[in-house]
């Protein structure tokens, strides 16, 4: 039986594909759930594009783990194509234009929405009820489109309050901060300046990707990225969380723009010259290899960011199947696979993120990497971003209005509400 | 001693003092710009065989506190680099030598053969210089998919792969540069057009006239044009990593972006990497270099 024709016009896809180029936008093409296929078990060739497991350790790795698939599914071949998230969208678009898409794909946290309304995902056809059984609810929303599965979740990464121990303890400070607020005044009395210079910041907003850290402070705030289908980013409470970071910055001065970048060799709370950060779990390997001292010494932790409500920001890497997939069975098969407790929490090691699967909470990694064990512990509190089809697009816009607030050319209102403007008209054009 | 002769040896010291201080001038403009330009190669260097613990240090040292030059060895583990550079080595070379050879006679052509349209025809080759890569990724990439008779496709280009994850893929795609058109033609314009009239008055055919006559002459335009394809060609990140999915036919670039990651960059690595990587090309502008500023001159390119 020939594949599905696709819905989806090349001239289309053409222009999505020059989105994606500007890393904007994706494209896809798709077709019915693989479940509508004719195809059954048995032998096949499956190819699968991957941005985890793309060092040479983490395709070691991946050989021996398919090789443990192949045992159980004999017949069935795997072919990985590696690739970096920054690729990814590239590489993902010119194999559905080429009318190859990959059988498997493994995504990010959302893209699923943009892929399922396009047709290129198929339906998992597991409910989320039963994958609540093996990871956080939380966790499981994100591989979710229109009632649908079309995700499942291998590894996490969260943005999420750090702190440094040994700074605040010499402050005299033996908590980390309960709310932002108080977040705020403690960064107040641990920033030092010398001849107005900055020193040392008393939190560090800056290395992390702006949008990274505005979300989890807006959903801190108690905001919402989309409410019913529509931008809620220009909500009070979302400018409420802007106008903390403004404060930050400007009002109070506690970190200066330029203090650091996401571009950053390393921290500033790595190299001491901030005391609080909000920031990506992986900062522990950035400890573990550059000041050892800190973790054998306990010195660093993580905290949640809170004010109406407790938030950390959630990303991860999920698996996917292609909806044209020619052995949709099969490709099922490796996608749960690959997100079992027998994979996923070896993939998450491999890269210093968090394993998806419950089972994996107490294992050794999550235990000895403080950073990731806490966000396990606090995953009740996961907040992922997307919702919308047209997410990949709009995302790209947060950060030259974050920074036009933060550098002082509007206020967080008008910047989010500008924001919440261009948004509303790419989400006209696409539909 | 008079006034008079001392005053006529300082206006005939002005000119030499005048020229002196010029040249000093001009020596340390250029040694600033050298500067600026050896600083971020010294650096490169200088990272690649720090420790995590250097590289976080702040300030930031110039010299690293431990000379770790495992980083090497280490870097190499990260990808097959091996294979990974043989690949990048075949395809550069092949670029190379298709693109001198196939850009000088189109660019001969198009300066020393009279026919109708040459002037379109080659406005029409500047043109395609103007198109962005990234908006040619998509169309070559289904180009390359419905390459009939290859990769399963029938004569119809259906039903296969094509090019793609093949040499022909990474390889002919690449072949042939408008710049290297652009820049022979400027060459064998400058070209007198009595050597070719002797040439033919002798009986030597077009051919003979364009491979054993003129080309030879334009040398610099044959190192300039080797030199850019060569560094393009070795650099080249997009394209081979679109067009093939198979590890075995990776090239460097690709492996170097293994060193970098959505979360961190392991900077020291990287640059180890990279170090290796630049090699090859300030080698090969070192034996060209005299050529390839000539090449320049000559076509009237800054």
């Amino acid at each position: 039986m020939p594949p599905p024709s696709s819905p989806l016009s090349r001239r289309r896809f053409l222009g999505l594909g020059a989105a994606a180029a500007s890393g904007a936008a994706l494209a896809a093409c798709g077709g019915p759930a693989p479940g509508s296929s004719t195809s059954g078990g048995g032998s096949a060739s499956l190819r699968m594009i991957t941005p985890i497991f793309d060092r040479a350790d983490g395709q070691k790795l991946l050989e021996t783990l398919l090789a443990q698939f192949k045992k159980a599914n004999p017949g069935v071949d795997v072919q990985p194509d590696y690739t970096s998230y920054g690729k990814l969208n590239e590489k993902l678009t010119t194999s559905i234009v080429g009318g190859q898409p990959y059988d498997v794909m493994l995504i990010g946290v959302g893209w699923i929405p943009p892929f399922a309304k396009k047709g290129v995902l198929g339906d998992l056809g597991t409910p989320a009820a039963d994958l609540s059984r093996t990871y956080n609810p939380r966790v499981v929303q994100a591989g979710i489109w229109e009632g649908k599965t079309y995700a499942r979740p291998i590894v996490l990464d969260t943005r999420l309050g750090i702190y440094r121990k040994d700074i605040l303890s010499a402050a005299g400070i033996t908590a980390p901060p309960k709310d932002l607020a108080e977040l705020k005044d403690m960064a107040k009395q641990l920033t030092v300046r010398k001849g107005g210079t900055l020193q040392r910041a008393g939190v560090d907003i800056l290395s992390n990707d702006l949008r990274q850290t505005f979300l989890p402070i807006m959903w801190a705030f108690g905001g919402d990225l989309f409410r019913d289908g529509k931008p809620a980013f220009d909500s009070p409470e979302a400018i409420d969380a802007l106008q903390w970071m403004v404060d930050i910055v400007r009002t109070d001065k506690i970190e200066d723009y330029g203090f650091s970048s996401t571009s950053a060799v390393a921290a500033p709370l790595t190299q001491g010259r901030a005391a609080m950060a909000i920031g990506h779990n992986d900062l522990w390997r950035q400890f573990e290899e550059a000041k050892p001292e800190l973790v054998k010494d306990d010195a660093v932790a993580g905290f949640t960011l809170a004010q109406a409500r407790p938030a950390m920001f959630q990303g991860g890497t999920l698996a996917t199947v292609a909806a044209r997939s020619r052995y949709p069975q099969q490709a099922r098969k490796l996608v749960e696979f690959l997100s079992s407790d027998q994979v996923a929490p070896q993939a998450a090691q491999q890269r210093g993120n968090i394993p998806a699967v419950l089972s994996a909470a107490n294992s050794d990694y999550v235990r000895s990497d403080k950073l990731v064990g806490f966000a396990v512990q606090n995953l009740d509190h996961a907040f992922s971003e997307g919702g919308v089809p047209q997410w990949l697009e709009i995302r790209d816009q947060f950060k030259p209005a974050l920074e036009s607030a933060l550098l002082g050319r509007t206020t967080p209102a008008k910047a989010l509400q500008g924001l919440a403007e261009k948004a509303k008209a790419i989400m006209a054009k696409d539909s | 001693m008079s006034a008079e002769p001392l005053a006529a040896r300082t206006r005939a010291r002005d000119p030499l003092v005048a020229r002196r201080l010029r040249r000093l001038a001009l020596h340390l403009v250029l040694l600033v710009v050298s500067l600026a330009m050896v600083v971020p190669f010294v650096w490169m260097i200088l990272t690649s065989v720090k420790t995590e613990g250097d590289l976080a240090s702040y300030p930031p040292h110039l010299l690293p506190q431990h000379w770790r030059w495992s980083n090497y060895s280490t870097a190499l583990s990260y990808a097959p680099f091996g294979q990974y550079s043989l690949n990048s080595a075949v395809i550069a070379v092949s670029h190379t030598a298709l693109n001198l050879v196939l850009a000088s006679m189109a660019g001969y052509a198009l300066a020393r053969v009279p026919f109708r349209g040459r002037n379109v025809l080659f406005l029409a080759v500047l043109a395609t210089m103007m198109i962005p890569t990234y908006s040619k990724i998509v169309p070559q990439y289904l180009i390359a998919k419905g390459m009939p008779f290859f990769g399963g496709n029938d004569y119809l280009g259906r039903g296969g792969h094509g090019w793609l994850d093949s040499w022909w893929g990474l390889i002919v795609p690449g072949a042939l540069t408008p710049f290297a058109i652009f820049l022979f033609r400027q060459f064998y314009l400058s070209l007198p057009t009595e050597l070719e009239e002797a040439a033919r008055i002798d009986g030597m055919s077009e051919f003979g006239i364009y491979a054993r006559v003129m080309t030879p002459l334009v040398k610099p335009a044959i190192a300039t044009v080797a030199l850019l394809t060569f560094e393009s060609s070795w650099n080249n990140f997009l394209w081979p990593l679109i067009v093939t999915t198979s590890p075995d036919k990776r090239v460097l670039q690709v492996g170097l972006s293994s060193f970098q990651q959505s979360d961190q960059n392991a900077w020291a690595y990287l640059m180890a990497g990279t170090t290796m990587a630049t090699i090859p090309m300030v080698v090969l502008f070192l034996f060209t270099q005299r050529y390839f500023v000539q090449g320049f001159a000559n076509a009237g390119i800054k």
